[in-house]
């Protein structure tokens, strides 16, 4: 194998299931799994309808690739400017600037990266929680001191910063819908913080299958040359 | 329950009833009612015992401003009875009083007088003989205070929110000026947030200014008081919710408070601010007395005596400390009341409450114009002090305004604003001004607002100002010498104590508060701190403008513990294989920040197990850094005191990270995987500072790598033993004989099907792999080893036995056996410093200096013949009896039987089989120096 | 303390999102001297003012930067990447 392919949760032998740090806990709450693309994913709760408060919903399986090298290259694998504070949905991922030479590309692993961008898969590395609903500002009003006022930040910003007193970066993907990303080894502690919140706002956990795809109203980024 | 006729603006709901107790006896209320208007209109009129001299005190400021009224509500100390809600069924006790509140044996702290109990009388009565100031402390204790914790209370669930809330512009307070202040910065498109202490609304009748608010788009947290500024982070405390407000812009409209008087008796129940009646009489319908003198500098107190003469309060006196008697007083005195111009109170008198009034002309002595009243009721108003404590934490400053005898704003920082008449707008057109004029210009200052607000900014600006009230400047004391003086009621200071801490030598403000503890009770100042200040001025002959005033620091309200400590959840990390640490039932410890097993009941068996068949340890909390790039090798070698640019790809080697200081900070291995890219593991708590070390230097040389961290992201396990490599065998695809997989080697491979970095290392002193693989998979890569591992004897083992084992081997702790004053050359590691390095590495040039500096002390083995096992910290002695040295380590050894241990000794003694002397909590125990590893100090088994 | 720090990288957050690492203490160049090596370890300027130094965006993009801050205010004048 190549040097760093054993750093991705990509199983090598069939039978092998890559877990979420948060499986034990949505197995607890009553969610149903099914074995995703050799991940094991909380696709539904049978009680779950929390579309007038908040939801979360695990969603630890999404790939996630660090991009490292110049400004300029990275620019080029994402073939299109990517600014800091903004994620960009391209072929179903979020694009997203970090710093000057680094970059999180979330949601899949584009099949094609030019070799003047340094690819790290930290899929296990960042855990993640994807927050919606109505109260979802309010939820995270409770453990995270980002700005989220729609002014200041507009669907698809993008704000790494302290989530539940962790390192954390978050993604408004839809007007009432976050993607919060976190350390894998932190994400029984998170899903404590956000299951607090949450429910004490009257919400629960949904399955990836209940997370509403109309939520996800993302403008489609044009292809420029920038 | 005895009641006034309904009034106009009362907040009580008659038709509900409701009943507490207080002291164990029912009291009945009504919905709507405080604790304190409940107790008062059931005729309670000593609601505690005061903090030092046990007086009688009782309601004085109706408006939790003052601490006469604070009791426990449920076991749970610091209410204030006056603005405490009563609720059916809760159980308020008083404070300060033993056995009851009408008979309290500490009273004769008061009857002794303050001869005996001047400031700082504790630490100079009680301060011989010294051993017994545990006992004196335990007395004193008892005796002062104004509350109990209730340490048999039932554990109760207190759930507090933390509500974060971003915001355009903060108001705080919602009386006229700042529902003004707040409509107009929301009208102009501001996001604004209002907080109010509740009372103010309500009382001024300001429904239709807050339901504009409202409209307008302003959220108003009400009952929301504002504890503090912290850099423009304003916590607002509401019931069980704590708001934390981050606003670009603030408005402080946080009006005056009224004044108590300092004379004679000015504690006893029944003397009141003017204030305080009112809002008895008006907001809660309970008459504050029957026959009452006041005592005023504006008029304030006229309209008090108007009003309350109207509810029915005999009047029998005003004394109007101003010179002319005002229109006001002239139309009183039509309606045949009392008005004294020139006049003051002197002194309040009365067993339990108050029976008499002395008023008197205002001169040194009050002889020959005193008058006195017989009555139930003394109400004062001296004065309306500008409330600026929260404007001060932003960076006011206020100068001493001769006029109305108070510090006044002067000064507010960018972005800070003040209304109404914190900023010197009295009455309710000019506060509706200032407050509209601040709430305008916070907006516009954001960028809101258009042309037609800026206009409406220059009317408001150049609007006439009213002159005000004219008001007469308090005395700092009368009738001094008839009785004590109070100028703080929280710690019971008189007028007399402060005088008495000047002649001692505290004669600042800042040394007087410590000395006799003015302005640092609950009250925070709101009613001490402008007459400990008139006091010093007139103790000094000097200006109160020179004496100054202290700044309140927050909590500017009192706010229970429970409030501040925020949601019980506390950040933890977690290997992704802890489920099945938890299902196997191990101890499970706090390790630095993450969540570890220590032992799964039997640490020495486990450690056995490693020793003489296998173990499997979950070690997924170490650090792991990824350094990659053309540089990479260079990088480490400037950062490691050896080398690692000459490490071969697929080989690991151990390294030690020195501070420029030459001091030990971490450790660990290093692998390289190809020639651009290492794989380096930290200690488990150094892991987050290694990476910002490392990427702090990057930042400062710029040179070609790039770090990424792993160490959430890569679960590793050790597998350690004689029978490891048969289960390695069974499990991987890699060849793991003895000749194909060396000892330090590092190889790419699947293991139990998952691709994994395998690291032949030896902590634990066996045969060991330390696998690593992405944490997703931590559960599946256990279950297997441990199922290959079942025949072959394996045994999980935890942190404890990890640390038995790696002393065996004389493997350090960094933090354990080490600390910040530790070189490689002092722990016994020179061979790690290669200071023949062409370049620069950091801690070079310290180490350099210490490679010819022989070091005092060294740290070595220890053992010793019995059974004993030192406490880690027990101290080693040096000839003469001192202390020389001390353990760090120390484990029973089940493999060798015997007492093992690491420390530090003089280095004279670093050599093997010299002996020391450890004294262990009165235990003197003779130990041997061993130099060398105790677990085969030759390394054949590891390297087998 | 809780003023506000603009992270170069991810915007203004609480400083609390971030870790100090103390006034920008430039490490001697070469061979220093051992009165210059022990300034440089243990010795800091400690100003009463406008001073220049790092911090780590600890809970965002793990970034240092250089911060201009009066340290009798709290006042930070600007940040920029090293």
């Amino acid at each position: 194998m190549s040097t760093l392919e054993f750093l991705a949760p990509v199983a090598a032998g069939e039978d092998v299931v890559a877990r979420s740090p948060m499986e034990a806990l949505a197995r607890d709450a009553g969610a149903r799994f099914e074995v995703r693309d050799g991940f094991n994913v909380a696709i539904s709760y049978p009680a779950a309808s929390y579309g007038e408060t908040v939801s979360w919903c695990d969603t630890s399986h999404l790939p996630k690739l660090q991009l490292q090298g110049s400004s300029k290259a990275i620019d080029g694998a994402a073939g299109i400017k990517l600014q800091a504070g903004t994620a960009l949905r391209r072929d179903g991922a979020w694009w997203c600037r970090l710093t000057n030479e680094r970059a999180l590309v979330i949601g899949a692993r584009p099949s094609e990266l030019p070799d003047d961008v340094d690819v790290i898969d930290v899929t296990s590395v960042f855990a993640s929680l994807t927050v919606s609903g109505p109260l979802a500002r309010e939820c995270f009003a409770r453990f995270c001191a980002l700005d989220l006022r729609p002014a200041v930040t507009p669907v698809q910003a993008l704000r790494p910063g302290s989530i539940g007193r962790q390192p954390g970066t978050l993604i408004r993907e839809a007007d009432e819908r976050y993607l919060i990303l976190f350390g894998w080894a932190v994400a029984e502690y998170m899903w404590s913080v956000v299951a607090d919140a949450a429910g004490h706002l009257g919400g629960g956990p949904i399955g990836v299958d209940q997370l509403s795809e109309r939520n996800m109203s993302h403008q489609s980024t044009p292809n420029t040359d920038a | 329950m005895s009641r006034l006729e309904p009034q106009p603006g009362e907040r009580i709901d008659r038709s509900k009833r409701i009943s507490f107790t207080f002291d164990g006896k029912r009291v009945e209320a009504f919905e709507g009612d405080t604790i304190g208007s409940a107790l008062y209109a059931a005729g309670r009129r000593t609601f505690g015992r005061s903090f030092k001299y046990h007086r009688r005190r009782g309601l004085m400021c109706v408006a939790g401003q003052c601490p006469n009224c604070i009791c426990s509500v449920d076991g749970a100390p610091g209410a204030r009875a006056c603005i405490e809600p009563a609720r059916d069924g809760i159980v308020v006790q008083h404070v300060n009083a033993e056995p009851s509140l009408e008979h309290d044996v500490m009273e004769v702290t008061d009857r002794v007088g303050t001869k005996f109990t001047p400031p700082g009388f504790y630490y100079k009565t009680f301060i011989r003989p010294r051993r017994l100031w545990p006992l004196y402390e335990k007395v004193l204790r008892n005796a002062a205070g104004l509350g109990k914790l209730r340490h048999e209370q039932p554990e109760r669930e207190w759930r507090t929110e933390y509500r974060r809330r971003h915001a355009d512009v903060l108001v705080v307070g919602g009386g006229t000026a700042g529902l003004h202040a707040a409509t107009a910065a929301a009208k102009a498109g501001a996001d604004v947030v209002l907080a109010d202490e509740g009372l103010a609304a309500k009382l001024a009748d300001l429904g239709e200014l807050a339901t504009a608010a409202r409209d307008a788009g302003v959220e108003i947290i009400e009952g929301g008081s504002a504890l503090g500024n912290f850099d423009g982070l304003v916590p607002v405390w509401q019931g069980d919710t704590m708001h934390q407000v981050r606003a670009a812009r603030h408005v402080f409209a946080t009006g005056t408070i009224e004044q108590p008087l300092v004379f004679a008796g000015n504690d006893l129940p029944g003397v009141m601010l003017t204030g305080g009646a009112l809002r008895l009489a008006q907001t809660y319908a309970v008459a504050p007395g029957k026959r009452a003198v006041v005592a005023t500098t504006s008029d304030r107190g006229l309209e008090a005596a108007r009003a309350l003469r109207e509810l029915g309060v005999q009047i029998v006196a005003v004394a109007d400390l101003r010179p002319e008697i005002s229109e006001l007083g002239r139309a009183l005195r039509q309606d045949g009341i009392a008005v004294f111009p020139n006049y003051t109170v002197v002194e309040a008198r009365g067993r339990k409450i108050v029976e008499r009034a002395v008023i008197g002309a205002m001169n040194p002595t009050f002889a020959g114009t005193e008058h006195t009243f017989g009555v139930d009721l003394v109400l004062m108003s001296g004065g309306a002090m500008p409330a600026t404590s929260l404007l001060l934490q932003a960076g006011a400053r206020t100068e001493y305004d001769e006029r109305h005898g108070h510090f006044a704003l002067a000064q507010l920082p960018d972005g800070v604003f003040a209304a109404g008449e914190v900023a010197g707008a009295v009455g309710e057109e000019a506060a509706a001004r200032s407050g509209e004029l601040a709430g305008l210009r916070a907006a516009l200052e954001l960028g809101y607002g258009d042309a037609d607000s800026r206009g409406r900014v220059q009317v408001l600006e150049t609007a006439p100002t009213e002159d005000g009230d004219q008001v007469a400047v308090a005395p700092a004391v009368a009738g001094a010498g008839r009785g004590k003086c109070f100028a703080c009621f929280c710690e019971d200071v008189t007028s007399k104590d402060i005088g008495l801490s000047i002649d001692e030598g505290y004669d600042s403000i800042e040394l007087s508060k410590r000395y006799t503890t003015v302005t640092m009770g609950p009250c925070q100042g709101r009613m001490c701190q402008l007459p400990s200040v008139r006091l010093m001025a007139q103790h000094n002959g000097s200006s109160l403008g020179d004496v100054g005033v202290t700044t309140a620091r927050p909590p500017w309200v009192s706010v229970p513990m429970g409030i501040l400590g925020g949601r019980p959840v506390e950040p933890a990390k977690r290997s992704s294989i802890h489920p099945r640490h938890r299902a196997l039932g191990a101890s499970v410890k706090w390790a630095g920040d993450w969540r570890r097993a220590y032992d799964y009941g039997d640490p020495a068996a486990e450690a056995l197990a490693v020793n003489k068949a296998a173990g499997l340890i979950d070690v997924s909390t170490l650090g792991k850094l990824l350094v990659r790039g053309s540089e990479a090798g260079a990088f480490l070698d400037r950062l490691y005191p050896n080398r690692f640019s000459n490490l071969n790809p697929g080989r690991t080697r151990y390294g030690v990270i020195s501070s420029d200081a030459g001091r030990i900070v971490d450790d660990g291995t290093i692998c390289r995987l190809d020639d651009d890219t290492y794989y380096v593991t930290t200690t488990s708590s150094g892991a987050g500072a290694v990476e910002e070390w490392f990427s702090w230097w990057l930042a400062d040389w710029q040179m070609d790598v790039r770090l990424t961290d792993l160490t959430q992201g890569m679960s590793a396990v050790n597998l350690a033993g004689p029978n490891a490599r048969q289960i390695m065998s069974a499990v991987s695809d890699l060849d793991c004989s003895a000749e194909a997989f060396k000892y330090m080697d590092g190889k790419l491979g699947t293991v139990a099907g998952v691709n994994a970095l395998v690291l032949r290392i030896g902590f634990v002193g066996e045969i060991g792999y330390e696998i690593h693989f992405p944490a997703a998979f931590g559960e599946h890569v256990w279950d297997a080893l441990m199922a290959a591992g079942a025949e072959h004897g394996i045994k999980p083992f935890g942190l404890e036995p990890q640390r038995i084992l790696r002393l065996q081997k004389m493997h350090i702790l960094v933090g354990q056996d080490t600390d910040s004053e530790s070189t490689p050359f002092a722990a016994a590691m020179p061979w790690i410093v290669k200071l023949d390095k062409e370049q620069d590495f950091i801690g070079k040039w310290a180490l350099a200096h210490y490679a010819e500096l022989p070091p005092s002390t060294a740290l070595v083995g220890f053992t010793l013949p019995n059974g004993d096992v030192p406490t880690e910290g027990a101290v080693v002695l040096g000839d003469d009896g001192s202390a020389a040295g001390q353990v760090t380590s120390s484990r029973h050894s089940p493999v060798l039987d015997r007492t093992i241990g690491m420390a530090w000794v003089p280095a004279a003694l670093a050599h093997d089989g010299a002996k020391i002397t450890i004294s262990d909590e009165g235990r003197r125990l003779a130990a041997e120096i061993q130099t060398r590893p105790f677990y085969d100090p030759d390394g054949e088994v590891l390297r087998s | 303390m809780s003023f506000l720090l603009s992270c170069p990288n991810c915007g203004v957050r609480e400083v609390t999102d971030f870790g100090y690492g103390g006034e920008i203490n430039p490490r001697p160049k070469a061979d220093p001297s051992f009165r210059e090596l022990n300034n440089y370890n243990y010795f800091r300027a400690n100003v009463a003012g406008v001073q220049r130094e790092w911090w780590f965006h600890r809970s965002g993009c793990r970034a240092w930067f250089v911060a201009e801050r009066d340290t009798t205010t709290n006042d930070v004048i600007k940040t920029e990447l090293p």
